[in-house]
């Protein structure tokens, strides 16, 4: 699971002869129209702005950073993830929309980096979300982000980039790894499962005991209450 | 005229019994003083000498003697000099008492010490989880505290062995350091 090429192909019929040319028309579109969250973690995050900048300029290639989680397409995970912020990393990539490419800048995401020995960094990203690239280095410099960017969007156009789809199949694996982090009672505000079956993603790894022991304790999530105006709360009796 | 502070400063210090100045350099002056007499001298130092800025506490863990040593850094913005006072406390129970009420940013560097190293301060406004709020293990920093144990049980590493490290490591290049030169939890008793 944590390699790409592991990952199950998995071909569907397709009634209509136009459906590949449509698809493959998506998927070129979608690698030139990118945009991009930029998760900050760590230090390796000073070498976006060169890389966004005119210097290297990733606007060039169709990517542009984005504000919010819902808007994006990459998750770019600069530096090491502590894992209180691990927790955090995890809701933003759950609120994004699919189709979704996760990218893991800097050796702390690929083992610990210079952090390995510390108890408060998470060592391996893929363990937590599908990965879709990883850029090493302490930190890499410009020019490998915007190779690695490259990269993905070659992955996007020939459709191996499917790490977002595998976090639907393999629900059970990645909330296992959460839970043995964070704790059992561990929940996220997104409803993964009834995802899984909007996209018809429901594999044979999306249900299993670690998604048992989540219902067991899963509280239905409400809506915010809306309230008009600035009030202060009044302190309870 | 800053000679002048300087030597009207170390005539003010030995007011206190059992104290040790020493003087680093004109700006900087490291005391040691015993542990009960560290509040006397942080008020001597704040009400006579102008030591108003408290810019912060910091912990030493030295587990082969059994003590805490905590530093009181205070600086002057008249006489433009920091006074380091030194105290060493028993790490068993790891009790002492609160400066808030001569000091009060204290209250940040005592939660932030009770977090990393459980020492508890008498009078301190907030003893509560400051940084570390989803941590439930002891407090980390100190050295009896095993980071790597605790990362082995609890997170995994990526296999990453590739041939070209293999190479460098069998011509004896490489980064090898030795555990036990290394980490204190395996050093040799
Ligand atoms: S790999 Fe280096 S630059 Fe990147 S987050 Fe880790 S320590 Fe910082």
């Amino acid at each position: 699971m944590s390699s790409i090429k592991q990952i199950p192909v998995i071909e569907e019929k397709r009634t209509n002869p136009l459906a590949r040319v449509f698809d493959e028309l998506v998927r070129f579109c979608r690698s030139r129209s990118l945009f991009l969250l930029h998760y900050c973690t760590g230090c390796g995050a000073i070498e976006l702005p060169p890389a966004m900048t005119s210097r290297f300029d990733m606007e060039r290639l169709g990517i542009q950073p984005m504000v919010s989680p819902r808007q994006a397409d990459i998750l770019l995970i600069t530096g090491y993830v502590s894992i209180k912020t691990l927790k955090r990393v995890i809701l933003t990539y759950e609120q994004m929309g699919s189709p979704k490419y996760v990218i893991g800048i800097c050796s702390c995401t690929v083992n610990g980096g210079m952090y390995w020995q510390s108890y408060a960094t998470a060592k391996k990203l893929d363990e937590y979300m599908p990965v879709d690239l990883y850029i090493a280095g302490c930190m890499p410099r410009p020019e490998a982000v915007i190779e690695g960017l490259q990269q993905l969007m070659q992955r996007i156009k020939t459709g191996e980039a499917k790490g977002w789809e595998d976090y639907y199949r393999n629900y059970d694996y990645y909330l296992g790894n959460q839970q043995k982090l964070f704790g059992n009672d561990w929940q996220t505000p997104t409803d993964v499962i009834t995802e899984a079956k909007h996209y018809d993603l429901l594999g044979e790894g999306t249900l299993g005991e670690h998604t048992a022991l989540l219902e067991q304790h899963q509280q239905p999530l409400e809506a915010l209450e809306m309230r008009l105006g600035h009030q202060v709360k009044e302190p309870a009796e | 005229m800053s000679k002048e502070i300087a030597h009207w400063l170390d005539n003010l210090l030995e007011e206190i019994e059992g104290i040790k100045v020493r003087r680093k350099s004109s700006r900087r002056v490291r005391v040691d003083v015993p542990a009960d007499a560290l509040p006397a001298l942080l008020e001597l130092l704040q009400g006579r000498a102008g030591y108003i800025h408290l810019s912060a506490i910091s912990c030493v863990d030295w587990i082969e003697e059994e003590e805490f040593e905590l530093v009181y850094h205070v600086w002057s913005y008249e006489s433009h000099s920091l006074v380091s006072a030194h105290i060493r406390i028993a790490r068993d129970p790891g009790v002492y008492l609160s400066v808030y009420d001569l000091y009060q940013p204290a209250a940040f560097f005592e939660r932030d010490i009770h977090e990393m190293y459980g020492i508890h301060f008498e009078g301190s406004p907030n003893m509560e989880k400051f940084i570390l709020t989803e941590w439930n293990g002891p407090p980390p920093m100190r050295k009896e505290f095993d980071s790597e144990a605790y990362i082995n049980e609890h997170l995994s590493w990526q296999n990453y062995n590739p041939e070209w490290l293999q190479e460098l490591i069998a011509e004896g290049g490489g980064i090898i350091i030795p555990p036990e030169e290394q980490r204190f939890s395996q050093k040799k008793k």
